[in-house]
């Protein structure tokens, strides 16, 4: 096979669609007789739910009915979520039944001939509160001050656990210092563009609920809903069309699923749902909320002797339904050496419940892991008077100590440890800089360089999923299917749920190389769980470039051997001496001897017996694809920025990205994988926040409280990509979360490094001007 | 407290896309849900419905407005475009064509407001700078890029038109 297309930035096959406002997104679909929802919403973080008047709702013209939790007695089943036996979990409804956790939590839903109308009732449905104290400070919840906001749970700190690796107290007793530092990371949330959205529509003449969602896993939506309404699974059938963005937000099961499928069940009509901004940013979920307790046993010299942490996790209110906190916390804890050499880690990880928004996986689930472990290293470096590259180049591994396991029990290869920094620091400049910096000072200008090594599991591998102790079967595995259709042309169904990152496009290039096929002979389906092959992630953690090509080009030599076989019986030409070019099976040697793909397919299909041997009607070939050891993308990221003291304003000068991903696909896709993922991180620093006050009221619903970064405040991103040690075959790796990981390890080493010969040290991750101004304040006023 | 009357009801008469669209609201409607709801564009897409994302950017009379704060009433007798009036038949508008080899979006939902902010900018600065069309576009909130790939489109478009 010759690659044509893999490898090369071939325009992506959506974008036509896309850029002339062909798309078609949820709210984009109408159906007859479909019904509009808005619901009423908890103003109060925590109440006690004492009675609901819908009689005024139904008044208003166009509201058909209002549903409360009785309603769905029968119905629906509580959401019931599941995890580890250390993790307490309770049960709740998708409409408060006597108890609102958090604000925005659901107690009704409206349904109307439109929007408005639904949010006209939504406004008469009185509901007497009787508000309980609100819980919003993980502190508080850790002092045992806090009434469980589950009573049955007894308690809101909802898990507990310690794991150690090696002998900390040994090294703690070695070491020459020991350095200690809290860092806190602060609640933001995912905010893709669309919001979430679904018609659900239960047809009450052949009981089967068929969902069009924006959802990032329609399989494991599909068997989620299946068990809250008691209906056969395969009676559940959910699709997708275009998605505007998700970012992990749309997983798992919500409320409002729940609620907007049983109302279709109790109405038997389509109901739709579009979630509004404010909604969205309020309980579409959150993410990130964590704080390190760290202590580090360093050497002389700047390396980690060992390592002890103490993670406390805000889950909010309600667990997400399929990601139960532990597989965070778990994450964390296992990838935390990262590729540095440390033997001795003790971890205490704690996850405590509050009246929040549901934490919900967002890229990259496990940052804080880099975030925290580079502060520190930053930490050492200022501590001791060494540069910040030196302390990293001392602790990193060498490339001769791989393959090797980490303390953690991670197995570490297929990648080169060393390569991204070293030619990120070549880049760079780092005595230049300093150079820079030093004359700048001068000038009264603060500038600062931040720099951090990022190794993303892309896939998760084997001995990580082991490591983190949460799962049975390490082993992942994808399937999909590939179809030489009757024109000559293959579709290829994959269980991927592309949501921006170009899969119609990427999916296609390879399989196209594979059949000697033009990308536009080559349609990929997915998001149908009628059509497209089991998967309970869908799209997300990386998983794609590795697993969904690695089962793709599986099903296309699949289809390939198949249509080399028939054309062998049609062209009694050994199937040895043909080859795939231009949608033609053509001889060896001799190319006007040749077969069209069109002919094989319509003869395959119709006349199955007569050309294909076995009988069996058709080419339509299934590939599937195990995860295996050393699917590891790693990346350095390097940030230069220019700290205005007057202002508090951070102005990044340059941000650079050394990566290796393996083999790239579609280089463009890539490049905008990684600074979509670093515009996050950066927004993730300077502006964003899911803000609470104390008692967990919510004080960020709008996009003027919960800013997002424009045009304006994102530099260009330089990337460069290596790849170390080609192998062939499926060495196509991930890179849908690394971006999003380094950019704030990135950034906040950079402003700590403008501003540390003040005395400013960084150990928090939400940085906007005003904060800027108050900690250059808090060192120069003493 | 009685219900409001939601039902007041208005007629609207007005060119989409160089066409002649007419169409009785509520007078509450907005010109996003006009277009999206009443007359089947739905290339229009509503991220924020509060002035502030600018997917839902249109162009009124050529000018760039949110047509989620925009009154379907206050466009009677005007014009408006949108993205599905970019393209002159297959022939793509300078900037979906910029924006098409520049691999400018991802999840395509900030993409029409984008697409006609730009277009607007290229009808007044038709040879803007980077940091140009940085500020012109910074009323437009995109989630999936890091911005750097619209900006590239969109000088290709300047470039497109140059040679047009």
């Amino acid at each position: 096979m010759v690659a044509r297309l893999t490898g090369s930035s071939v325009r992506r096959v959506e974008d036509p669609r896309i850029l002339t406002g062909r798309g078609r997104y949820v709210d984009d679909v109408t159906l007859p007789g479909m019904l509009h929802a808005a619901f009423v919403r908890s103003p109060f973080p925590h109440a006690r739910v004492q009675g609901i008047d819908v009689s005024e709702a139904l008044r208003m013209p166009g509201v058909r009915a209002v549903l409360t939790a009785s309603d769905l007695d029968g119905v629906a089943t509580d959401l019931t979520p599941v995890g580890p036996p250390d993790l307490l979990l309770a049960p709740f409804p998708a409409l408060a039944r006597d108890t609102v956790r958090l604000v925005g939590d659901p107690v009704a839903v409206v349904l109307a001939d439109s929007r408005a109308r639904a949010e006209d009732g939504a406004e008469l449905v009185e509901v007497d509160y009787d508000p309980l104290p609100g819980v919003g400070d993980m502190d508080d919840v850790l002092a045992g001050t806090t009434a469980a906001i589950f009573p049955e749970l007894g308690t809101n700190v909802v898990h507990r656990a310690t794991h150690r690796y090696g002998d900390t107290d040994a090294a703690f007793a070695a070491a020459e210092r020991v350095i200690r530092a809290r860092f806190e990371q602060h609640r933001h949330a995912n905010v893709p563009m669309e919001c979430r959205g679904m018609i659900a529509h239960h047809d009450p003449a052949t009981g089967v609920l068929d969902v069009l969602a924006a959802h990032q896993s329609p399989h494991a939506l599909r068997l989620h809903l299946a068990d809250v309404l008691g209906l056969p699974a395969h009676a559940v059938r959910v699709h997708c069309g275009d998605i505007g963005g998700s970012f992990g937000q749309k997983f798992g099961l919500t409320n409002e699923d729940v609620a907007i499928c049983a109302a279709s069940v109790v109405l038997g009509r389509p109901v739709k749902w579009i979630e509004d901004r404010s909604e969205n940013l309020m309980v579409g979920g959150q993410a990130r909320e964590e704080r390190v307790d760290v202590e580090a046993a360093v050497d002389a010299e700047g390396r980690l002797l060992g390592v002890r942490l103490r993670l406390v996790l805000d889950q909010g209110a309600y667990p997400k339904i399929g990601y139960p906190a532990t597989g965070y916390v778990s994450i964390v804890r296992a990838l935390f050496p990262a590729a540095y050499r440390l033997e001795h880690l003790d971890v205490e990880s704690v996850v405590v419940c509050t009246n929040k928004a549901t934490y919900v996986p967002y890229r990259g689930p496990w940052e804080i892991e880099t975030w925290v472990r580079e502060r520190l290293l930053d930490r050492v470096a200022r501590e001791l008077g060494l540069e910040p590259a030196v302390v990293r180049e001392r602790n990193l591994l060498r490339p001769d100590e791989l393959p090797c396991e980490s303390t953690t029990g991670v197995e570490l290869q297929g990648f080169d440890p060393r390569r991204t920094f070293d030619d990120a620091l070549a880049l760079l400049d780092v005595p230049a800089f300093r150079a820079r910096q030093a004359a700048a000072r001068a000038d009264g200008r603060l500038l600062g360089l931040g720099l951090v090594n990022v190794l993303e599991p892309a896939p998760v591998t084997p001995s990580l999923i082991r490591a983190m102790g949460i799962m049975a079967a390490p082993r992942t595995v994808q399937e999909a299917r590939a179809r030489l259709e009757l024109d000559g042309s293959v579709t290829v169904f994959t269980s991927q749920m592309p949501h921006g990152q170009g899969h119609e496009t990427t999916l296609a290039q390879l399989a196209a190389d594979e059949l000697g096929l033009t990308l536009d002979r080559v349609r990929v389906v997915h998001g149908d769980t009628q059509l497209t092959p089991f998967n309970m992630v869908g799209t997300g953690g990386s998983r794609a470039a590795t697993l969904a090509s690695g089962a793709v080009v599986g099903a296309a030599v699949a289809v390939r051997d198949r249509v080399l076989a028939v054309a062998a019986e049609l062209m009694e030409i050994a199937p040895a001496d043909l080859e795939l070019v231009d949608g033609h099976v053509v001889a060896r040697g001799a190319p006007e001897v040749r077969r069209s793909l069109a002919e094989i397919g319509r003869l395959a299909t119709m006349r199955p017996g007569l050309a294909n041997a076995d009988g069996r009607p058709g080419i339509e070939e299934v590939g599937t694809y195990l995860s295996e050891e050393g699917t590891w993308s790693v990346a350095t990221h390097a940030c230069e920025v220019d700290v205005d003291p007057e202002t508090g304003l951070v102005h990044i000068d340059r941000y650079v990205v050394v990566g290796d991903c393996g083999a790239v696909i579609n280089p463009a896709i890539v490049d905008g994988q990684v600074r979509g993922g670093v515009a996050q991180g950066i927004g993730a620093v300077l502006l964003e926040r899911s803000a609470y006050d104390r008692d967990a009221q919510f004080l960020s619903s709008t996009f003027m409280d919960h800013l997002l970064p424009t045009a304006v405040d994102i530099p260009r991103i330089e990337v460069h990509h290596i790849h170390h040690d080609p192998t062939g075959g499926i060495d196509y790796r991930g890179v849908g979360e690394g971006g999003a990981i380094g950019a704030p390890a990135a950034l906040t080493g950079a402003i700590e490094d403008a501003l540390a010969h003040l005395g400013v040290r960084i150990t928090e991750q939400h940085l906007p001007p005003g904060r800027i101004l108050e900690l250059i304040d808090d060192v120069t006023a003493g | 407290m009685s219900a409001p009357d939601p039902a007041y009801e208005l007629d609207v008469e007005l060119s989409v896309n160089g066409e002649a669209r007419r169409a009785r609201v509520e007078a509450r409607r907005s010109l996003a849900e006009l277009l999206r709801d009443d007359l089947g564009l739905t290339g229009t897409h509503l991220g924020c419905e509060h002035g502030v994302c600018g997917s839902c950017t249109v162009l009124l009379d050529g000018e760039p407005v949110r047509s989620c704060l925009t009154l379907a009433v206050q466009a009677t007798g005007r014009a408006v475009t949108t993205v599905e009036g970019l393209a002159v038949g297959d022939d793509l508008h300078p900037v979906q064509q910029g924006c098409l080899e520049c691999h400018s979006f991802q999840c395509g939902f900030c993409t029409p407001g984008v697409l006609v902010t730009a277009a607007a900018l290229l009808d007044e600065v038709p040879d803007p700078d980077e940091a140009t069309i940085r500020e012109a576009l910074s009323g437009n909130l995109c989630r999936c890029t890091g911005y750097e790939s619209i900006v590239e489109g969109v000088l290709r478009a300047a470039e497109l038109r140059r040679e047009a």
